[in-house]
């Protein structure tokens, strides 16, 4: 569904059948190159998360899609209208922002009402569909209170319910998420997702948190210094990085030089980078452990280590282990006390050959 | 044996009180009871004068009456003085937020320089004592194209500039207090115009320091003397150089006159103070 520059191409039917199409879209601020060479088609429905690290320039590329920063080069096509030179009121855009910019001064419902009154619908209308989407964000109950009365993750469904009431053509969200406390945002995380399948609204969605991009997207645009690095299901940004950037962003990928992946990939390999999962090592106990003995489908070479560290994740368990040359970050399923190695203990790793992914730079 | 002392203060099912602790204000109550009582000293003569049909050569007034305040709020001269005096303040305050907001909110949003700018012409009116400025501007404006002496005007246009600090200042802090880039963006996104966007979205929000702002101005602005006097004298006079001008009166009439500038100012005070007092119990949202 998704075009990008950099990345595979999609075909004619996909880019006929787009509904928001970013064409070569440049960004300076002074001599600085904040993002350029932005193209990308996205189909209606569909929720685009633009996933990268903090200055890569996807928030600068939102608010530009917004309308909030002016464009240098490239246009913007919504449902075949050009919106490039058009002001934010008139581009038909619902923005959700990460510290949620409700007024202060209003209550919720006159919050949510705002976009209805800049519209002039009519009183009885406005009631009802902010009664409509009030309940759709579950907060018909907190209508009367202003936003200092609420919590952090009631303001933000307040943004959303305020972004959503106004019928936009796209939903453009700026972290919402980053802002909350983890319990929250978890909660939260899941009623975006089923508020946005519900109304089949296309969204392009700004996070540095690959966790929260993995969860919740269609497509992922990775995004490193300014331009997308690479875009596909989380299922292909998290399992074949295009290179060692997005391998660096994505999960806890141990990125190795060719000469340190030698031991573990055996001497006819001759790559200049190496990325590997740390759920595609598996540690074999050299002396009597107490760990269950997993191989791999496809092992390479075993090589001898020594666990540094030992980290309980909840149900995995990442332990730093030292081979000749490089530290390995590997998980392993937590099965219990028993099954733990501890620090300083002898192994031996081995790595899954099908899960290595290459690079030649 | 101190703890035995400090039972039989108390009740059972008390705690022991702290006896000495109720017998003695402390020291800073003293020096602040102390600070007052200098203050209010003068007005309560004041007071006491005006409120006295005649008092001379005995300890006590002869009786008490609101003649002198009655005489004084039905004499036209003074109902004048203070209508111009009215018109004088709420004419600088309103001219002052007309020019001030919009800089405040441009300094703010969009040109942060010019508040460095702002912060040290603001501290003008302060650094030049008010009899050189106004020395200054009466030989700038005694003749030339724009003859503005002895005309509202000149005061009006003086008055804003006393004024700047404090209604800079205080925008300026309430702007500060709310996330104004963001607000504008979420209010125009959802339709409104930029103009629209500040008047419902921002001039709402900063509502509390624009009225601390104008009551405090007014309150100072209106006991102002030395440009009055100096600027436009008895060709318009204000509540002050009424004042100065009948102080050859009856001692009674001016000190009700006094009074009534004192109550009126002190009330001013009050209900600016009272709206910052709601700011910050509302956590600086209104």
């Amino acid at each position: 569904m998704t075009t990008l520059s950099g990345a595979p191409v999609a075909n004619d039917s996909t880019l006929a059948s787009g509904y928001l199409h970013l064409e070569g879209l440049a960004k300076r601020f002074g001599t600085t190159q904040v993002f350029s060479h932005i193209n990308a088609v996205i189909a209606k429905g569909e929720f685009v998360t633009l996933l990268g690290p903090s200055g890569c320039g996807k928030s600068t590329l939102l608010r530009s899609i917004a309308g909030l920063n002016r464009l240098d080069e490239g246009r913007i096509v919504v449902d075949g209208e050009e919106i490039t030179a058009l002001p934010p009121q008139q581009r038909g855009v619902g923005m959700v922002f990460q510290h949620y910019a409700l007024f202060p001064n209003m209550r919720v419902t006159d919050n949510v009402a705002f976009g209805l009154r800049m519209q002039k619908v009519p009183h009885e209308e406005r009631s009802r569909r902010v009664d409509e989407v009030l309940r759709l964000v579950e907060l018909n109950v907190h209508a009367d209170k202003f936003p200092h009365q609420l919590s952090g993750g009631q303001c933000q469904r307040v943004a959303l319910a305020r972004a959503l009431v106004v019928e936009p053509r796209i939903l453009l969200m700026d972290e919402p998420l980053s802002a909350l406390d983890a319990r929250i945002r978890g909660h939260l995380r899941q009623q975006l997702r089923d508020i946005q399948q519900t109304l089949g609204l296309t969204t392009l969605f700004v996070t540095h948190d690959q966790e929260e991009a993995l969860v919740m997207s269609d497509r992922i645009f990775l995004m490193h210094d300014g331009h997308i690095l690479q875009q596909g299901s989380a299922e292909e940004l998290y399992t074949r990085p295009r290179d060692y950037h997005a391998a660096g962003f994505m999960g806890h990928y141990n990125i190795l030089l060719g000469d340190q992946a030698r031991p573990l990939l055996g001497e006819g390999f001759d790559s200049a980078r190496v990325a590997l999962r740390p759920e595609a090592l598996y540690l074999q106990p050299l002396a009597d452990g107490a760990m269950g003995v997993e191989r791999p489908a496809r092992p390479g070479p075993e090589c001898p280590g020594v666990i540094r560290r030992c980290q309980l994740l909840g149900n995995i368990v990442r332990y730093s282990v030292e081979c000749p040359g490089v530290v390995l970050s590997v998980d392993t399923l937590n099965r219990g006390s028993r099954h733990l190695l501890t620090e300083g203990s002898q192994v031996g790793v081995v790595v899954d050959l099908d899960e290595v992914q290459a690079f030649v730079e | 044996m101190s703890q035995n002392a400090d039972l039989t203060l108390s009740r059972p099912g008390e705690s022991p009180l702290p006896a000495l602790r109720l017998a003695w204000p402390s020291p800073y109550a003293l020096v602040v009871w102390g600070v007052f009582t200098l203050l209010a000293l003068p007005l309560l003569a004041t007071l006491g004068y005006a409120l006295a049909s005649s008092w001379g050569a005995t300890l006590l007034p002869d009786g008490v009456t609101l003649k002198w305040f009655w005489e004084l709020w039905s004499t036209p001269r003074f109902q004048w003085a203070f209508a111009r005096s009215l018109l004088v303040t709420l004419g600088a305050l309103a001219l002052s937020l007309v020019l001030v907001v919009p800089v405040a909110f441009l300094a703010h949003t969009r040109y942060p320089r010019l508040d460095a700018w702002m912060s040290g012409l603001i501290l003008v009116p302060f650094a030049v004592p008010p009899v050189v400025s106004s020395v200054g501007l009466l030989q700038l404006y005694a003749g030339g194209p724009l003859p503005l002496v002895g005309t509202p005007w000149i005061l009006m246009f003086t008055y804003v500039t006393i004024a700047l600090p404090f209604v800079y200042r205080a925008i300026a802090n309430s702007l500060r207090t709310i996330d104004v880039r963001s607000l504008m963006e979420a209010a125009q996104l959802l339709g409104a115009t930029p103009f629209k966007a500040f008047f419902l979205v921002i001039l709402p929000n900063i509502r509390v320091g624009v009225q601390v702002a104008v009551f405090l101005s007014f309150s100072f602005l209106i006991g102002e003397f030395v440009f009055a006097n100096m600027l436009v004298g008895t060709r318009f006079e204000t509540l002050q150089v009424y004042l100065n001008n009948m102080r050859g009166s009856s001692g009674h009439f001016t000190s009700a006159l006094v009074i009534t500038l004192f109550l009126f100012t002190l009330l001013l005070t009050w209900l600016g103070n009272r709206q910052a007092g709601h700011a910050i119990t509302k956590g600086a949202n209104p």
